[in-house]
Parts: C-alpha cells; structure tokens; sequence
C-alpha cells in the first residue's frame, strides 16, 4: 500500500504548528510518530492534504517531576523511552504495563503517548482496503448513513482501542491541549465521546501537548486480553487504581470510548479487596457496562470478559496492596 | 507536492537524495538505493519484514517512516550489519539452525534479533518473546528461529568469557 500524496510540515514553535493547523480549507492533520496515522492514509480512511509534525517541538519528548510530586510528559514521548523512566514503571505501573501492551517493540519504538491517547477509532467493517470497503455501502464512518455492526444503531460503533487511555483514566491523568486561543487542561476520562465518528472531545486547530499524571498514590494494574500476547487488538483491557479511600476501574477496548465502572469502584472504597466485595464488584461491572456491541466479539463474552476482568484487576490490586491477603 | 532533498546515511555511507513527503524510508532504501534486502511486506505495521535500525540500536519498521522525517539520521539495513563476504552472529546462528523456510521474513527477522542483541545483550525468554512479537514468520518457523537467537547469545556470551558462560 502506498501513502496518498501531501505535504508535510515541521514547524519550529507550537504556535508555528498552531497557526499550520487552523489554516482554513487546508485539511490539515497532526502526527506524532505516525505508525498508526499513516496505516490509516495508506487505507484511504483518512486523507489530509497536509501533515504537521509535532515531536520534534520543543519540549514535546520530555518527562518532567512535579512540584508536587506528579509527572508531566510530553505527548511526543516514545512509548519505549517512557518504559526506561523509573518514574513511570515504579510510580505508575498500570501506565507502565498499559505501554508494553501497545503494539510490537517496533511500534513502540515509533509509537508516542499522546499519539496512542488520540488513536482513531476502528472497526472491522472500515479499517480494510479501499476495495474491499467499495463493496459495501458506505456506513457512518464513510459519510454514509448506516452501521454495519448494529444495523438499526443511529451511531458508528467502532472500537477505541487505546491501551493507554483506560490507564490514565484510573490513574486521573489529564491533558494539556493547546490552540491559537491558549491552553486548557482536561481530565483523560473526559477526553472521548461515546461515538464511533466524533469519537474525541478535543475541537478542531487543538495539539495534545502533554499529559500530567497526579501524585503517586495507592496501588494500580494494568491487564490486558488479546488472541495473542504480541502485537494485537485486545478483547479487552482494564485498569485499576486503589488507594484505599477512592477508586477508579476503567474497561478498554470494549466500546467507542474508554467506560468507567462507578458501580464496582464504589463496592470497593465501601468494603475494600476482600473475596466476597471482588465478587459483587465483579458482578456490578455487568450493569456498569451498558450495552455492547457485537463488534470484535460477541456481546455475551464482552460481558462475560468485563466480569473477569475486574475480578483479576482487583485481585492484583489486593496483592499489591496487602502482599497477598 | 514538492520534492525535498534529505542527507540519509545508511549502513555508514552518506547519501543526499530529494525525496517526495509520501515516501517512505522502506521505498527510499529499496527503490532509490536499490537496497532490496528490506522487505516490503504487509506495509501496515504488522509484519516486521521491513524492519531497520535507527541509531540508537532500537529496531523501527521502515514501511511506517516517512522519509523526510529521517533527514540528517542513520539507519542500519540488513545489508549493512556485517562486512561483505562475513555475517553477523545472528546470520551465523540463523544458518547453523536452520532457521528459515521460504527466507521472505528472514532479513526482518534477523534485524529484529539484532536490535533486541544490540540492546540487551542477555535477554531471557520473555525478553525474546516479546522483541521477536513483531516480527513474523508466515511460514511459522518461528522455534527455530528462537533456538538460533539463543544461540546467538550463548555464542556471544563463551566468546566473551570462554569458560564460565553453559553450553
């Protein structure tokens, strides 16, 4: 496959990319890395006539602690540099464990944080080859009017697969996004609609500068469910955060958007790790979880999947706690 | 869309070369400079036939590099990872085990167990596991591939110090 024609822009300050990005009628898109963007221009999903680079800016590629004992990282981070910061695998191991389920070590090697937290959704029926999409009548998410998952739907179901944003959700990381008009941070969780096709919340001519992870407190995890270990889509994935006082569990992979399980965090702030409140956490996940869709796989095992998977997050989380019960 | 020239040093020799923004590092190395040892493959990310080195050791997949943004960089292509008429410990081992079938993946295969080598001299299982995810063989032969880079390391590590290292 090979990539459509554009241009491709570096520019030397944010504002300069600023300014790129809003051009009016220019089609203008963001890159970061570039390893799932570009698969993406290859299947003719997405084709801006201009690319504006944005890990070589200033400031972009650092890892930077908190007066108040938080991390900041710059979206343009790799995802391999950010596994050699012992603040990041020591402090926060379900971002750590979230970054080693992205992709291949190639793709992390290529792959950035802010570029994983603005993963384009995707789904069977879409992300194919221009022929094979030609067969079909176009769907939401091709500027048709239907859903091929879920015929009668009057959305676009495609999945969010980003194995770092349920992360940064339980952890409460936020984001920086920047525009011509200044900066404005926002909290990951609230980073993503509900919604296949307008599946971010960020507004046009914004950059995701950076993402600020509060202080380490509590204990988190990270698992992840795919086909294989290496290199796929998970069925589903799922982060943990405890600190004994609150706590946030957040499913991945099974929705248009990262969904939260309020339900089942708070059964575990009232009564804590034990057995019998995994087992009633685990089963309020199900009501928590809403509806599914058939997309990847069949909605009854999503649920079945979200029910063991918070049982294990919380399993962990009470190892890690307590060192075992 | 306008050509635009970039300095590529590949394999240790510098090359100036006026390159289109929709070319990628895999197409500049096979189609300008003749470097067909890189493969083209699945041309999404999934495959690891195409796989490089940037300078760092780390293994990057040039199907997914646009080569504009490699302007003033270096890379290592499966061409370059040994002198002419000798081979790399990781070819050596490849070839003692039989670690090929149809040989399509091979190159990406051998710069993916190179990079994982470079940067991490003595990894374990796991650590094998988790490099050699990326790069696959469609024939599956994959054990014997993982029996050649360990040997590799074995072979590395008697070389390094002849007796304590098992066999």
């Amino acid at each position: 496959m090979q990539l459509p024609s554009f241009e491709y822009l570096r520019p030397a300050t944010l504002r300069e990319g600023l300014d790129w990005l809003s051009e009016p009628g220019t089609d203008t898109a963001v890159v970061a890395g570039g390893s799932d963007l570009l698969v993406n221009m290859k299947l003719g999903l997405v084709t801006p006539k201009r690319l504006v680079s944005i890990c070589d800016l200033p400031g972009m590629q650092d890892v930077t602690e908190d007066a108040d004992g938080g991390l900041r990282i710059g979206a343009g981070c790799k995802l391999t540099d950010l596994l050699q910061h012992e603040t990041v695998t020591g402090n926060y191991p379900a971002l750590a464990d979230a970054i080693r389920a992205v992709g291949s070590q190639h793709v992390r090697n290529m792959g950035t944080l802010g570029g994983n937290l603005c993963l384009p959704t995707r789904c069977w029926y879409t992300n194919q080859s221009e022929q094979w999409r030609e067969s079909r009548q176009p769907c939401f998410k091709t500027d048709g009017e239907l859903c091929h998952v879920i015929k009668s739907s009057a959305r676009c179901h495609s999945l969010n697969s980003s194995d770092t944003a349920p992360a940064l959700i339980a952890l409460g990381a936020s984001v920086t996004l920047a525009s011509r008009d200044g900066t404005r941070e926002l909290p990951v969780a609230d980073l993503y609609f509900d919604d296949g096709v307008d599946y971010m919340t960020m507004r046009p001519g914004e950059i995701l500068t950076e993402i600020h992870l509060p202080p380490p407190t509590g204990v988190s995890a990270f698992i992840k469910v795919a086909q294989r270990n290496g290199l796929d889509y998970a069925a589903g994935t799922i982060a943990g955060w405890f600190d004994g006082a609150a706590a946030r569990l957040v499913l991945g992979s099974i929705g248009s958007h990262p969904v939260s399980l309020p339900k089942a965090a708070d059964l575990v702030v009232a009564g804590g790790l034990g057995t019998k409140t995994i087992d009633a956490a685990a089963d309020a996940a199900r009501a928590d979880l809403g509806e599914v869709s058939n997309l990847f796989s069949p909605p009854g095992y999503k649920r079945r999947l979200a029910r063991s998977l918070v049982r294990r997050v919380l399993e962990q989380l009470a190892d890690l706690q307590g060192g075992g019960k | 869309m306008s050509r635009q020239i970039i300095n590529l040093t590949v394999n240790g020799d510098r090359h100036e070369i006026a390159v289109a923004p929709n070319q990628t590092l895999l197409e500049v190395l096979r189609d300008e400079l003749g470097l067909s040892g890189t493969k083209r493959g699945c041309t999404s990310g999934a495959c690891g036939v195409c796989t490089v080195q940037q300078e760092d050791g780390r293994a990057v997949l040039s199907c997914l590099a646009l080569a504009v943004e490699w302007d003033g960089r270096a890379v290592t292509t499966i061409e370059g990872i040994a002198e002419p008429g000798q081979l790399h410990p990781v070819q050596a081992a490849f070839l003692e085990y039989g670690a090929v079938q149809c040989g399509f993946c091979t190159p990406g295969l051998i710069m993916t167990a190179k990079a994982l080598l470079d940067t991490d001299p003595t990894p374990d299982e796991a650590a094998i596991n988790e490099a050699m995810a990326g790069a696959i063989c469609r024939c599956t032969g994959h054990i014997k591939v993982k029996i050649a880079i360990r040997e590799a390391v074995q072979q590395a590590l008697r070389e390094r110090e002849p007796d304590a290292a098992p066999t």
